[in-house]
């Protein structure tokens, strides 16, 4: 019997192998990417969004801002001392030349190939803008018959920084050449002829050191453009460096205005997106009256110093001068190397009224005199006998008259400048009652009037003030004596002693000097704190003085001046010379305008510059001028 | 269906390769082409041009022999009162002879006159110019200045054998150098975008901010010497108003041009004289 065939019923096949496995454990793996993906996705479409949108805003897009023009300054009575003119410049816009670029470039790349040498690609594509550029040069220079140049390192520079920006090949035109470039210059060429403005002086010299130069500068503020992230580029603006230009640069800045581009990759231009206006910064009326200012310098002529005037009633300052100066004009639209060697060489950088430092010699008798007065050790029957000298000591200190004035009193010494007089009241009182009288008229510190670097290193010194300077060095009455004339230590400026004859002619400690016309009411510190007939007495003595004394060139018959005047002994590149001061006011009766003036002796030149004989007819010109007499 | 395809698309193909040879074809031939075509029509429009002429004398000679009387009196009229205005021409231009020479000053360059009838104008808002019935054969050169009894036409642009296309000044494409009458400082002047049918206008820019212009009192625009082409004081246009730009220090604004300009028949080419040989040594 065949044993019967068992069947058996094929198993079925098992579903879950190990090929499943690795299957579904592959469709986990790739889930997770997918969803590390969906969240890195999510990450960057819904976090990252704001920075990703504003980095293709800074790839894709570039600011140009343009300043706007500065306001005029105007003097008091509306007359323009700077404006601007029109500029007038050639420029290239790189960003048209660049098909030029590439055909110079692979041009010089097979010269130097056929010539069997390496190029070096970096120097080939400087040169290749270099010989562009100067191509376009070469093209004004045959218009307008010059021989201009360009720098390789400028193109680089700009065509790393400023691209943008137009390229200068030849600034301030002058009209004839502009009006050449215009008509024969092609309307489509990459040449175009722009217009900006430069800072004008009308009156060149006039008030050089008031008025202050600007300079260009990417300094300036951004004004309401937006896209404050994007790539930036700066034309550039007139910014104030000196004088009121620079203390009053915001006020007279303009408002900032600019375009926004969008670019191709290679950063090169394409289309304007935004377009915003500059526009004019605001005007400024200053104190000064240019027909004062110009009288005050045409009486220094050549000679090195300065002059202050101050209208009394208002503390604005009318004139301020310091000689030598420069012409602004050559100022604008730079300085050259050789217009700041010339006026280095002249020594006319200095402001000498503000930042000069100088014995005020005999013009400080007026503090002495005052400060004897409150002490009570002078009164109008003081006399003093003057023989010509005063001892001190074993020291004999002469008066400016060797024969002696004989006896003085108050008025009489101020009218004839007596040395001795003040010699020997000064010494009475001691050298802190002086000392404390110049403070008391603001003698010790800045005048505060708005220009920039204005000195602070004036000098009322006293006992303490010598030890710390020359190691315990005790004060000598000799230097109180000296003090009292106005020599020894004592260090001013110009526009210190004028704010000091204003102010007295005032009655005040102070009377607070301004550059701006119509600023308000004048600031005044404390009335003089003397009883009216003592402020008599020192008013009659400047009368007199201004009538038949020292200072009598300083007026005339018809213009009663009240002054003082003062020569001041110095040495000057370690030679001997005078300074020559006055310092007054007038009309006597009704002080309206009150001036200082100070001229620099020339050792070189042995000159015998004095008070009465060179600084008075100086004033005479500026109170002529202001009260037409 | 596909070989229908491509002999439909054969004729563009052609175009597309004839657009490829010509964009490879050196500069210099197509130069010489475009100045070869420009020749090549030149005398069908200085033929069609005689025509025109012809045209008028034919119908200036229809006139009635008493019409033609009154038109000969006339005629003389003017001529004598030109024959007046020319003495006066003449003793202007002794009397600044004279101040010349009594201020040691160089004498006033002068041009001499070509004088061309219009052959050809094409007015349109790309190009604004026209050609004119004289060429290099008269001693025309590209640059030199043409004008009309109106003022200044334009600029020669190009100069053929016997033909010269002139830029009009109201092309955008034209610009030069100006004065405001009375004025002596420079303005820029710039042809406008003219479509052709409406009056011709231009622009005008860095106009010092003193000057003022207004409907009622317009100021007219000059030429300039200082451009080195036109002479002094040629009507370029009129102004009647004036914006001031942002910085203050210019103004810019429209300039009225002369509408006589779209139908001018006979301009003059400003030939400079050529220095005499041996002059400057002088």
């Amino acid at each position: 019997m065949v044993p019967m065939r068992r069947h058996y019923k094929k198993a079925p096949e098992r579903q879950d192998n190990p090929v499943n496995t690795r299957i579904y454990l592959m469709y986990v793996v790739i889930g997770i990417c997918m969803v590390a993906l969906l969240c890195g996705l999510a990450y960057r479409q819904l976090i990252q969004q704001e920075s990703f949108a504003a980095a293709a805003e800074r790839q894709n897009y570039r600011r140009i801002l343009m300043p706007g023009p500065r306001g005029i300054i105007y003097d008091r009575k509306g007359r323009v001392l700077v404006g601007n003119r029109p500029l007038f410049s050639a420029v290239v816009y790189l960003n048209e030349l660049r098909t030029e670029f590439r055909e110079e470039y692979f041009n010089l790349v097979r010269r130097q190939r056929d010539l069997g040498l390496n190029p070096d690609r970096y120097a080939m594509n400087i040169e290749a803008r270099r010989n562009v550029v100067m191509r376009y040069m070469n093209r004004l220079n045959s218009l307008l018959e010059e021989e201009f140049t360009v720098d390789s390192t400028d193109i680089e520079r700009h065509f790393s920084q400023s691209l943008l920006l137009p390229f200068p090949l030849i600034t301030d035109l002058s009209p004839e050449d502009y009006a050449i470039l215009i008509e024969q210059v092609p309307i489509d060429s990459p040449i175009q002829i722009i217009s900006g403005n430069a800072r004008w002086y009308p009156y060149g010299e006039a008030a050089a050191h008031t008025l202050g130069f600007v300079s260009d500068s990417t300094e300036f503020p951004e004004g309401t453009l937006p896209g404050e992230t994007l790539l930036t580029f700066r034309n550039e603006a007139q910014v104030g460096r000196s004088g009121l230009e620079k203390s009053f640069n915001n006020h007279l800045q303009g408002t900032t205005g600019g375009e926004i581009w969008s670019v191709d990759p290679g950063g090169f231009q394409h289309e304007r997106v935004v377009h915003e206006v500059p526009s004019k910064g605001q005007d400024l009326t200053i104190s000064l009256d240019i027909d004062i200012q110009q009288a005050a310098e045409a009486a220094m002529g050549t000679k090195t110093g300065a002059v202050v005037a101050i209208e009394i009633e208002t503390g604005e300052v009318l004139a301020l001068v310091s000689k030598p100066a420069y012409d602004l004009n050559d100022t604008a639209p730079y300085i050259s190397f050789e217009v700041d060697r010339e006026i280095r060489e002249k020594g006319a950088w200095l402001n000498r009224a503000i930042q000069g430092l100088y014995p005020p010699g005999s013009t400080f008798k007026l503090v002495t005199a005052m400060a004897s007065l409150r002490a009570g050790a002078v009164d109008e029957n003081t006399i003093v006998y003057c023989p010509g000298y005063f001892q001190v000591g074993r020291r004999r200190f002469h008066c400016h008259r060797r024969s002696g004035h004989g006896e003085e009193n108050l008025i009489g010494a101020i009218r004839d400048s007596c040395n001795v007089f003040f010699y020997d009241r000064g010494t009475e009182i001691g050298v802190w009652a002086i000392a404390n009288e110049a403070r008391r008229f603001h003698l010790d510190r800045k005048t505060g009037i708005e220009l920039p670097a204005e000195t602070g290193r004036m000098l009322v010194p006293d006992p303490e003030w010598k030890a710390a300077r020359f190691y315990g060095e005790g004060w000598f009455e000799g230097d109180t004596a000296n003090m009292a004339i106005g020599q020894g230590f004592l260090l001013l400026t110009p526009l210190q002693m004028a704010t000091f004859a204003s102010s007295l002619a005032r009655g005040v400690e102070f009377l607070q000097p301004t550059l701006l016309h119509d600023a308000g009411e004048a600031e005044v510190d404390n009335p003089i704190s003397l009883r009216p007939e003592q402020m008599a007495l020192v008013r009659e003595g400047m009368r007199q003085a201004g009538e038949r004394g020292t200072a009598r060139l300083a007026g005339n018959p018809n213009m009663p001046v009240a002054g003082k005047t003062g020569t001041a002994q110095v040495r000057k590149d370690g030679r001997p010379t005078t300074l020559a001061w006055f310092v007054g006011y007038a009309p006597v009766q009704n002080p309206r305008i009150a001036v200082a003036v100070m001229v620099e002796g020339v050792p070189e030149e042995e000159t015998n510059y004095g008070g009465g004989s060179t600084a008075a007819p100086i004033a005479k010109s500026v109170f002529q001028q202001y009260l037409g007499m | 269906m596909p070989r229908k395809l491509t002999h439909q698309t054969k004729s563009l193909l052609l175009v597309a390769f004839l657009l490829l040879i010509w964009w490879f074809t050196p500069v210099f031939f197509k130069r010489w082409t475009n100045i070869a075509f420009h020749e090549f029509q030149a005398p069908a429009w200085t033929g069609l041009s005689y025509l025109r002429d012809l045209r008028s004398y034919w119908v200036l000679r229809s006139y009635r022999k008493s019409e033609l009387i009154e038109a000969g009196v006339e005629m003389s009229r003017l001529n004598a009162a030109y024959m007046l205005r020319n003495q006066q021409a003449d003793f202007l231009d002794r009397e600044i002879e004279r101040l010349e020479a009594f201020y040691e000053m160089p004498s006033y360059e002068q041009f001499h006159y070509e004088v061309a009838r219009v052959v050809r104008r094409d007015l349109t808002a790309w190009w604004q110019q026209l050609v004119i019935r004289k060429g290099v054969n008269y001693g025309i050169k590209t640059g030199q200045a043409v004008v009309f009894s109106g003022g200044v036409v334009g600029r020669v642009s190009s100069v053929g054998a016997y033909t010269s296309t002139v830029e009009l000044i109201s092309s955008p494409h034209f610009r030069a150098a100006a004065h405001i009458e009375g004025d002596e400082r420079p303005v820029e002047f710039r042809g406008g975008d003219n479509p052709g049918l409406l009056p011709a206008t231009g622009h005008v820019s860095t106009v010092p901010a003193d000057i003022i212009a207004t409907l009622k009192e317009p100021v007219r625009l000059t030429s300039s010497r200082l451009g080195g082409v036109f002479p002094d004081g040629l009507t370029l246009g009129w102004i009647y108003s004036l914006d001031p730009s942002p910085d203050g220090l210019f103004q810019t604004g429209k300039v009225m041009l002369d509408p006589r300009l779209k139908h001018v028949r006979e301009v003059a080419v400003l030939i400079p004289f050529e220095p005499r040989p041996g002059a400057e040594e002088q």
